[in-house]
């Protein structure tokens, strides 16, 4: 398909042309390929091969007492356990809560933020920068800040609570396996709708003025505006964020690890963290690749989807 | 439709007044076009008109009702953007409905409507594509139709065609005119190209940096053009305008310039040129009304030929009288060659003469 042809060719007959396949396609490019290679050569060497040695890496067994190199070949018996163990199973729905939960609210939050910030007035500067402190201060800083705010015995959110009469106690937040995943959960949240927001904010400056007021002479109220015009608008924006949001939490590591390190009783425990400490921790570096491997065949079907998902609209347009 | 009034509209952004007291009245049915450079500010004054910014100062009254402090909801009007400003996730149908059900009107009815505008713009097979499937001159006629189903009281336009081909302008044209001798509408149009302007009018207010300079047919503001600055955006080639010194002799008036020669007035240009606040004056000359002499003429003044333009049935010369320069328009069987002497000689009957401090333009009353 040219891009000349294209233009006169009816939405129709675009869709159900055929496309030439990849290797036709890398064929016509291969000059493109050669220009390429050096970056290539080094992606493969610091990402390709750490991808082949962590598969297989899980194909053994390396109990605490082997060196790396004395490892026995165990065939599936890492996935195996390691899906049909009950922590397994615990750390999947926390990863799954933590994940979702982190995603919506981070973006509901920062689209909400943007949108007050969108509009003029006094000291908008000023609240910008305030919201983008989460998204800019270190997360290790954070997290050991945080611990402290929800430390039992001195902590600020604790002692506020007791001060304005909702508990008599101060709640331990974190040393409690009922409220310890979404006391993590609530950081996450503080510092990922900043990263929301920016990019929300960034699209709101994309939606054409001239489609607002076109809708304001229309007579759209407000709501009506944001519905028809601004939300529609944000659609491409918002499915990215999404995407980077759930990427970054099912990878999140530095919150838990340093709040936390998963516990009490791994209550707190996430994919990575618990690949980490399988792996660190107790040495068993067959059943943590083999869990980095699950992690990674999970991920890279979401991303496959989303990214589907992501380009219909692209190609619609390219015709 | 309805009449439109303008009370001394202001609007300014801090200093820069974007619009600068702009009075003028559009009667019920008219075509006004609001033609300007650049930055004018044409369009700042049509979102007044909308009410889509904050006025301030001066009043606008539409029909009988002043709309001053109106939403634009409330205004009844209809509004045509530059780059049509159609909702590009609704289908055509939805694009023209979209007014109607923001102001709750029942389905049927609707319906009925949406399909009656969109049989007089002729895009009944469009309604169920989306704008990007639609060709520029297309999603204009659905612009048009969007403004159309409401039934408004005045159309406002802001450059509707400039974002089309050459020729598919020219087509535009046309419909636009039919539409608005078909509807009988009340319209305001914004756009920068004086020609568009010239031929679709009623009326035409030529506007420069915030002041309404002129307000008057377009035929008006060709011939008697109120200072240089119309005189130089209206018309295409635009007028020649030089500066030039007047000098008394006996009771006739001369212009003259540097290099000496000197051009007597006629009775009544000479009455004008008295008038200017200095000896400073612009004669101002449209290429027809220019004779051009290949030999030293009586009432001739001397040039020098800068250019020729060749376009067919009609040849273009500009050429230099001192520092200024004229465009005059041959016969293409006059061959002239560019560093050729020349003698131009001014029509006395159709020339302009403006004062050379205020720009404005001189009359002998
Ligand atoms: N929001 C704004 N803030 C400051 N200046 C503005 C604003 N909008 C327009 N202006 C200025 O007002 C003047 C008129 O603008 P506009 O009406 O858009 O001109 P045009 O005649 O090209 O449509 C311009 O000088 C422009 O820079
Ligand atoms: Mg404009």
């Amino acid at each position: 398909m040219s891009i000349a042809t294209g233009r006169a060719a009816s939405p129709l007959s675009a869709r159900s042309a055929k496309k030439p396949n990849v290797f036709s396609r890398m064929a016509a490019h291969r000059t493109d390929y050669l220009y390429v290679l050096p970056a290539l050569i080094v992606m493969m060497v610091v990402i390709a091969y750490p991808i082949y040695y962590t598969i297989e890496l899980s194909f053994y067994r390396t109990p605490p007492n082997l060196q790396l190199r004395d490892k026995v070949w165990a065939g599936f018996d890492n996935y195996t356990a390691v899906l049909s163990s009950s922590v397994f199973h615990e750390v999947t729905l926390n990863t799954v809560i933590w994940t979702v939960a982190s995603t919506f609210f981070s973006f509901v939050l920062g689209l909400g933020a943007a949108l007050s910030l969108h509009r003029e007035f006094i000291g908008r500067g000023l609240f910008r920068a305030l919201l983008m402190i989460p998204y800019v201060v270190s997360a290790v800083a954070a997290s050991y800040v945080w611990k402290w705010l929800y430390h039992s015995d001195f902590g600020v959110i604790g002692a506020l609570a007791v001060q304005l009469g909702f508990t008599s106690e101060p709640i331990n937040f974190l040393d409690n396996r009922q409220t310890v995943l979404s006391s993590l959960i609530v950081v996450n949240i503080w510092r990922e709708f900043s990263f929301a927001m920016v990019m929300m904010m960034a699209g709101l400056q994309t939606v054409p003025e001239q489609l607002l007021r076109a809708a304001q002479v229309d007579g759209a109220t407000p709501w009506n505006r944001f519905w028809h015009v601004t939300f529609p608008h944000l659609k491409g924006v918002s499915m990215v964020t999404v995407l980077l949001l759930m990427v970054a939490n099912f990878n999140s590591i530095i919150i838990p690890f340093i709040m936390t390190g998963g516990g009490p009783a791994d209550a707190s425990h996430i994919w990575i963290t618990h690949i980490y400490q399988l792996a660190f921790g107790r040495q068993q570096w067959g059943a943590a690749a083999a869990y980095a491997v699950i992690l990674f065949i999970v991920m890279m079907a979401l991303g496959y989807f989303y990214v589907k998902a992501l380009t219909r609209g692209d190609e619609a347009r390219q015709e | 439709m309805a009449q439109v009034v303008l009370q001394d509209i202001v609007k300014s952004y801090g200093s820069l007044y974007a619009v600068n007291h702009v009075s003028l009245t559009v009667d019920d049915g008219e075509f006004v076009a609001l033609v300007g450079p650049s930055g004018c500010g044409k369009t700042t004054t049509l979102n007044l008109v909308a009410g889509l910014l904050p006025m301030t100062d001066g009043d606008i009254v539409i029909g009988d009702r002043i709309v001053t402090d109106l939403d634009p909801k409330d205004r009844d009007i209809a509004m045509v953007f530059q780059n049509y400003a159609l909702y590009p996730n609704k289908t055509v149908y939805k694009n023209l409905a979209f007014p109607l059900q923001m102001r709750k009107l029942p389905k049927d009815e609707i319906d009925q409507k949406v399909r009656a505008a969109a049989k007089v713009l002729d895009i009944v097979p469009l309604l169920e594509r989306r704008p990007r499937e639609l060709s520029g001159g297309q999603q204009q006629r659905v612009a048009l139709g969007r403004a159309l189903v409401r039934d408004p009281r005045v159309f406002l336009m802001d450059e509707p065609l400039s974002n089309l081909d050459a020729k598919l302008r020219v087509q535009m044209r046309t419909e636009i005119k039919r539409f608005h001798q078909d509807l009988n509408a009340t319209i305001i149009y914004v756009t920068h190209d004086q020609l568009e302007a010239v031929t679709m009018a009623d009326k035409m207010a030529v506007m420069n940096k915030g002041f309404l300079q002129q307000y008057d047919t377009p035929k008006n503001v060709f011939d008697n053009p109120v200072n240089t600055f119309v005189a130089s955006f209206i018309g295409s080639p635009a007028m020649s305008l030089v500066p030039l010194e007047v000098v008394q002799r006996g009771d006739q008036a001369v212009l003259t310039n540097e290099a000496g020669w000197e051009l007597p007035l006629s009775a009544m240009n000479t009455r004008k040129a008295l008038k200017a606040t200095t000896n400073k004056v612009v004669l101002g000359a449209r290429h027809s009304t220019i004779k051009l002499h290949k030999s030293e003429t009586v009432g001739a003044v001397p040039a020098r030929v800068y250019t020729v333009e060749p376009t067919g049935d009609i040849t273009f010369v500009q050429a230099f009288v001192g520092e200024a320069v004229v465009i005059v328009s041959l016969d293409p069987t006059v061959i002239v060659r560019p560093d050729e002497d020349v003698w131009l000689e001014f029509d006395q009957e159709r020339m302009h003469l403006f004062d050379g401090e205020t720009t404005m333009a001189l009359s002998a009353a």
